[in-house]
């Protein structure tokens, strides 16, 4: 903060009327990003940190109870369980969305005509609320009328109707697909517009020089996308941490609890067992492992290429 | 440097002021509990329902509304937020006038004194003694009474009579013991592939609490001891129904898909015409004859092991929170709700279960027989009494549902059984 300050201050020192005209004018413009930020994010954030200092349930007052909260989270098994099965989850599900995003955005990164056409389609699932489409896949994965069973039964794949969301593996499948179709269009944009500001003339160049494609791929494109790539991981990364709604409507954590993840067990602390203060604490234990993960990744995949 | 800091005083300053902004305004304080003193007259109720039976409530409200100086302003909100949608208007001090609340949740209200208490008021009404026993029952803590029948529900088995007569069954003798329903269950199961005897769905908590309790209870078991304080799942009555069921289950006779069903089904599986038996509630009359009127139907009570009769009495209570500002307005609309006329014309009329037991047996209802059987089956429905009902029984991860699905689908009855009742006995106990 104070550091902050005194480099905001120097040009007000120089007496510069101006400047520090300028300055207020500079504060007003932003003034209203900083009222929805600290209203929005701040304030919440901060009231979630004192929530998770209290027992405070949905209905009566609230008690102080200190770090009690946090020491409870560490014998809290099924928190654990959620973090590790959220894990297991992220990690089966980055993969496919982002080798399906980048060959869906080579394909539509051309100047034929139509290709809009088929970056919306690919984008359309994007545009639809994630509880909506989990109920779609619910139906879809239906035994009695789903689509996808129907299909399977049709070609003699199978014998009988696939009961999808009662078995762990087949549900992690299940969700796995569903969620790669609602969200690959999403990272397939992103790197869309980072291959697009690769300027031509890099790969003229190359081409010049007898490149292959697979050279100009590997050489030129990916080494320039890593920026890209970083945003898209990270966002992906966090998307897939505070994943709940397709596990609350596509199997409610289901079957025997196998299938709980970590934003699934605050809601079920907060608003099952109405216990809003440990709710907030596993929300803060949560920011700070993401917030972790996040400057891991970035750290990573920082960009040091110039061009 | 200190025209900075100025500037940030009052960049500190805006942001209260908007963040105040942000927040309803509590109550006034004189307005509270006291609202009897409002001149008569012309004051607008705000008043909160789960859209779960949001069709009712806006056909009653209109009418009150119409013959009533004081009007009523309806906020419907999804049934699955309702207790987080009232806990937060509770904690920011500013209520709803009047609310209906799904009765299970009455004690836990109560317990944390958010309900204006109405004994005087409720023990006043005429018929009080002929209310839904159970709400009345949830709704009283410590003695007092905090909130009256305003929606009752009552599970009952419903069956499908094309089908009991193709499989050679009598349509006017349904099963009136559990051997009765599996021996029926099978005979239908015969009929096709695609044919199955019973549903239930196996991953829908509160369907079960519904449905299956019931089953313990005409048994002569129970799942909690009378004031709810223990736990008593180790009773055999709760193993029996658990093996009834787990055997249906291994015989093939429940579809496969109901193992999935987190309760999308709930109401759909019987309407294909293609299931024999299902738990239900009242509810699903008025579906049926509407959208299914190809499907003949008929409703019997859930029976016990060898015979009786139970049912889930279920539904809403209505209630005046704390800090409503119109309490005695409020109960007006209570009063009138419950009263005979509206009972028959906008409850019976309209297929809807009326909240009291002397109306049971009504013109309306003589003309469908299944609607008498919901609503004698509400009239003697039992309520578990808890304030944690939630976390016990509701909860899609809690000890109930897990139980139900160890036993049937893992077949451990014995080990679903007794993990269940341990869980119980932490939660009940505080943990």
């Amino acid at each position: 903060m104070a550091t902050a300050s005194s480099v905001i201050v120097k040009p007000a020192r120089r007496g510069a009327t101006l400047s520090q005209q300028r300055m207020i004018a500079g504060f007003l413009f932003v003034l209203p990003a900083v009222l929805f930020t600290l209203a929005m994010f701040i304030f919440p954030l901060i009231m979630t940190g004192w929530m998770s200092l209290h027992n405070w349930p949905l209905l009566g007052q609230a008690t102080f109870l200190g770090l009690q909260n946090y020491v409870d989270m560490m014998n809290d098994r099924q928190f654990w369980a959620s973090l590790w099965f959220t894990t297991q989850y992220t990690l089966l599900v980055t993969p496919p969305i982002f080798i399906l995003a980048f060959v869906l955005a080579l394909l539509v990164n051309t100047a034929l005509r139509g290709v809009g056409v088929f970056r919306t389609i690919y984008f359309i699932p994007v545009v639809i609320g994630l509880g909506t489409s989990s109920l779609l896949w619910v139906w879809l994965l239906n035994d009695r009328v789903g689509i996808i069973n129907g299909i399977l039964l049709d070609l003699n794949l199978i014998q009988r109707p696939i009961i999808w969301l009662v078995d762990k593996n087949l549900a992690m499948f299940a969700i796995i697909v569903s969620i790669v179709w609602k969200t690959v269009g999403f990272s397939m944009i992103l790197l869309l517009a980072g291959m697009q500001a690769i300027p031509d003339e890099l790969y003229q160049a190359a081409e010049v020089d007898g490149a292959s494609y697979w050279q100009r791929l590997t050489h030129i494109m990916m080494p320039l996308l890593r920026s890209t790539f970083a945003l898209a991981l990270v966002l992906s990364v966090i998307g897939s941490y505070l994943a709940f709604d397709q596990f609350y409507i596509m199997t409610r954590g289901g079957p025997q609890n196998q299938t709980i993840t970590a934003v699934y067990w605050i809601f079920n602390n907060s608003f099952t067992y109405y216990k809003l203060g440990y709710g907030a604490a596993l929300s803060i234990v949560l920011l700070v492992i993401l917030g972790v993960l996040s400057i891991i990744q970035l750290r990573v995949l920082r960009d040091e290429t110039t061009y | 440097m200190q025209r900075l800091s100025k500037l940030l005083v009052v960049l500190s300053l805006i942001a209260a002021l908007a963040l105040a902004a942000c927040t309803p305004p509590a109550a006034p304080a004189g307005e509270q509990a006291t609202g009897g003193g409002q001149a008569a007259g012309g004051v607008t109720m705000s008043f909160w329902t789960r859209d779960s039976n949001q069709a009712q409530v806006r056909a009653l409200v209109d009418a009150w509304n119409e013959s009533h100086p004081n009007k009523i302003e309806i906020t419907v909100i999804p049934a699955s937020e309702y207790m987080t949608k009232v806990g937060a208007s509770v904690g920011a001090g500013a209520p709803p006038d009047l609310m209906a609340v799904d009765l299970i949740y009455v004690p836990q209200f109560a317990a944390a004194s958010q309900l204006t208490d109405i004994t005087d008021l409720a023990k006043g009404l005429p018929y009080f003694e002929q209310l839904s026993p159970s709400h009345v029952r949830l709704a009283t803590y410590d003695g007092k009474i905090f909130g009256l029948p305003f929606n009752a529900e009552g599970s009952y088995l419903m069956y499908n009579k094309g089908l009991f007569e193709q499989a050679g069954l009598d349509p006017e003798n349904p099963p009136k013991t559990w051997g009765e329903i599996a021996d029926a269950a099978a005979k239908i199961r015969a009929l096709g592939d695609d044919i199955y005897g019973f549903y239930f769905s196996g991953s829908c908590a509160g369907c079960n609490a519904f449905t299956f309790m019931p089953l313990i209870w005409a048994s002569g078991g129970d799942v909690l001891s009378d004031d709810g304080s223990t736990a008593t799942l180790t009773d055999p009555n709760v193993a029996a129904a658990l093996e009834f069921y787990r055997q249906m289950w291994a015989d093939d006779l429940i579809p496969p898909g109901a193992q999935a069903d987190t309760g999308t089904d709930f109401a759909n599986a019987f309407t294909t015409g293609k299931i024999g038996m299902v738990g239900t509630g009242a509810f699903a009359i008025n579906n049926i004859k509407t959208n299914f009127p190809e499907i003949e139907f008929g409703a019997t009570f859930l029976p016990g092991a060898e015979g009786g009769a139970s049912s889930f009495a279920g539904g809403d209570s209505i209630a005046i929170p704390a800090g409503s500002k119109y309490p005695n307005e409020a109960f007006e609309f209570i009063q009138w709700a419950t009263s005979d006329e509206v009972q028959l014309e906008y409850y019976a009329k309209l297929n809807n279960l009326p909240v009291r037991t002397d109306l049971a047996e009504n013109e309306y209802f003589a003309a469908d027989p299944r609607l008498t059987v919901a609503a004698e089956a509400m009239a003697m429905g039992k309520t578990p009494y808890t304030v944690v009902y939630n976390q016990l029984f509701n909860d899609p991860n809690g000890p109930w549902l897990k139980m139900i699905q160890t036993a049937v689908f893992d077949g451990r009855v014995e080990e679903a059984v007794n993990t269940a009742q341990e869980e119980f006995t932490k939660i009940l106990s505080g943990q």
